[in-house]
């Protein structure tokens, strides 16, 4: 198990404060931030490119903080991958194992072994220089995974790749992390290949560690609007709330001049009954109801007007607002759907909100100032 | 005229300009006295002399230019901006100051006991190592540092999340992915050592037959008004100096690693 523990570390005026986290063994942990939120700092402190200017590094109980690089026992792939050019594909991968002095009956192994289940068979006696970006990624995995080191330090290494390609990749490396029981550290600030490789992920904005734990929790229920607003989310209200004798939980939007009823009455809610809250959901949880079908003033439901319209592939964003304010609620649905409930530019809808989708965020949280403005 | 025409004529205009000094220079060409100086015990010895010191000094230069460079290159210290500026030295302070310091630091105590518990190096071969060697060790250092800072520090901290020590890093990874620039910087340093005269003089005198280095050999001839055995010797240095302008070229050609 790695444990990163209050890590601080410091590039030039940029500050990384108080980082923590933990990789479990044969675990993916995924470090998520924008571009200059300290996540590349972070990991470079754990490899030691950087000395932290505080906290503890611990592997497998091992204290290695102040451990030379060579000995900590951590393989890393940079985001340019760094292949050795002046080697073929076959030094490159057997690199770590010349370096530690191993005999040719290991080299092979090694070499057979990995090439087979990265197929890259074939460029064995190629130059570095001559291999396409998904040649070169494959590569550098193999070299990493050959070092025998069990925890492997992934830094964007796929941010170069065209999407086909990188989807390839991302199964490549599961089936790479079952099959050599590797534990994975890895930065990105790709959304979906985060939530897709990380079991664990940890999110960090400006420096700091924002939120962590569970990938599903942490896609579930952002801590703060910043990480919502970083997941992509824009659908979020600042609400009153209060509970009702009933046991229901509702929260009154001034921006959308609705109500809406947020939490079921078994939930237990941590703050007062009648609090501040932001509430936040998906746009893909928005559902469009059927207008000939669908009661207008029902729980939860609000009348809009579509603002705009985006089509995204098979999908449609549209952006609508609620007919008592400009306060807009941006939802995702089916290219197919939408053309069937006739949803386009200036077209009336039925906007429900349902209240197992609304994730809550405590107004105490920074920049709670969440309510989106039409564009 | 054009901006672009200006240009080109100017880069014409440079290379008219020396031209024309390396072609006047056939004037006072006698082919009789080309195979007569060429084959002379004293040219054949400022020739050997030349090179053999030549050799020496860069060899050293370039021995302790490697650590060096590879220090300043990827490494903060106290002190790594006065260790960058004092490489400058050679450049900036005429080769003359350079020797006449030499020769003033051995009429110096610690000089004094050098001289007397270590080697001779006032008018001896060694004072024309030493004379080469003080005017480019700060080029070789110099070089060898842009060819390395073109390498990425990622390679080495690769090399050493796989296993590899410093020093293995080192002579795995930087030391071949720079060998083009050492050896460029080596060639470069010889060239320059192989032609350097100012220094040497001041130091190591100019003794035929003792230290008389290729450039000092032009210096006596001249002086004695030998004119056509001064082209031939000039032109043995030009031709030694173009064709490792060539190599240097030819070395310079390599991929960027950034």
């Amino acid at each position: 198990m790695l444990e990163v523990t209050g890590l601080s570390a410091r590039a030039g005026s940029f500050v990384l404060d108080d980082a923590s986290l933990t990789v479990l063994p044969s675990s993916c942990h995924v470090i998520l931030g924008p571009t200059g939120s300290g996540k590349t700092l972070l990991l470079e402190s754990v490899i030691g490119l950087r000395k932290p200017e505080g906290g503890k590094i611990i592997l497998d109980g091992q204290d290695i903080t102040d451990l030379q690089i060579e000995r900590r026992g951590l393989s890393y792939v940079p985001q340019d991958l760094a292949l050795f050019p002046h080697m073929t594909v076959r030094e490159n991968i057997l690199y770590p194992v010349r370096i530690r002095g191993s005999k040719h009956d290991a080299e092979n192994g090694i070499v057979r072994e990995l090439v087979d289940s990265l197929g890259i068979g074939h460029l064995l006696d190629r130059s570095v220089r001559n291999l396409s970006g998904g040649e070169r990624q494959r590569t550098a995995l193999a070299r990493a995974v050959a070092s025998g080191c069990n925890y492997l330090i992934l830094d964007e290494p796929l941010s170069a790749l065209h999407e086909s390609l990188k989807k390839e990749l991302w199964y490549l490396l599961k089936d790479l992390q079952r099959r050599y029981d590797l534990a994975l550290l890895m930065v990105t600030h790709d959304l979906e290949e985060a939530f897709f490789l990380g079991d664990t992920v940890t999110v960090i904005l400006e420096g700091r560690v924002r939120q962590q734990g569970e990938k599903a929790d942490v896609y579930e229920h952002p801590a703060s609007v910043d990480v919502a607003k970083f997941l992509g989310i824009r659908n979020l209200f600042n609400v009153r709330t209060e509970r009702t004798a009933d046991g229901f939980l509702w929260g009154y939007c001034d921006d959308l001049r609705a109500t809406f009823r947020l939490l079921r009455p078994e939930l237990k809610l941590a703050r007062n009954e009648t609090s501040s809250f932001v509430v936040g959901i998906r746009p893909e949880d928005v559902a469009i109801l059927d207008p000939e079908t669908s009661e207008p003033c029902g729980t939860n439901i609000i009348e809009g007007t579509v603002r705009n319209t985006y089509e995204n592939g098979s999908f449609l964003t549209l952006i609508a607002s609620s007919n008592t304010s400009s306060t807009f609620v941006e939802a995702v649905l089916p290219r197919t759907m939408a053309k069937k409930l006739g949803v386009s530019r200036g077209s009336s809808v039925l906007l429900r909100l349902p209240e197992e989708s609304f994730f809550l965020i405590d107004s105490n949280s920074p920049q709670t100032s969440s309510t989106a403005r039409l564009p | 005229m054009t901006f672009k025409r200006i240009s080109i004529a100017c880069s014409f205009a440079t290379f008219g300009l020396y031209g024309i000094l390396v072609l006047s220079l056939f004037y006072f060409f006698r082919g009789d006295t080309l195979l007569e100086t060429l084959l002379s015990e004293r040219t054949l010895f400022s020739v050997r002399l030349s090179v053999v010191a030549a050799t020496i000094s860069t060899l050293i230069s370039i021995l302790i230019a490697l650590p060096s460079a590879f220090a300043l290159s990827r490494y903060d210290f106290p002190g790594k901006t006065a260790v960058d500026t004092i490489l400058e030295l050679p450049m900036i302070v005429s080769p003359a100051a350079l020797g006449a310091m030499l020769l003033i630091f051995f009429n110096n105590p610690l000089g004094l006991w050098i001289q007397d518990h270590g080697a001779q190096f006032v008018f001896t071969f060694y004072g024309i190592v030493l004379a080469q060697f003080v005017t480019i060790c700060g080029v070789s250092t110099r070089l060898i540092k842009a060819a390395m800072d073109e390498i990425p520090v990622r390679y080495e901290a690769v090399a050493r999340t796989l296993g590899a020590s410093p020093g293995k890093a080192f002579l795995t990874i930087t030391l071949p992915l720079s060998r083009r620039g050492i050896l460029a910087a080596a060639v470069l340093s010889w060239a320059k050592a192989l032609g350097e005269f100012g220094a040497t003089i001041t130091i190591a005198g100019s003794m035929a037959m003792k230290t008389e280095t290729l450039p000092i050999a032009i210096f006596m001839r001249l002086s004695s008004a030998e004119i056509e055995g001064t082209v031939v010797l000039i032109l043995v240095l030009v031709s030694i100096g173009l064709s490792i302008l060539y190599v240097v070229r030819f070395l310079s050609r390599g991929a960027s690693y950034a």
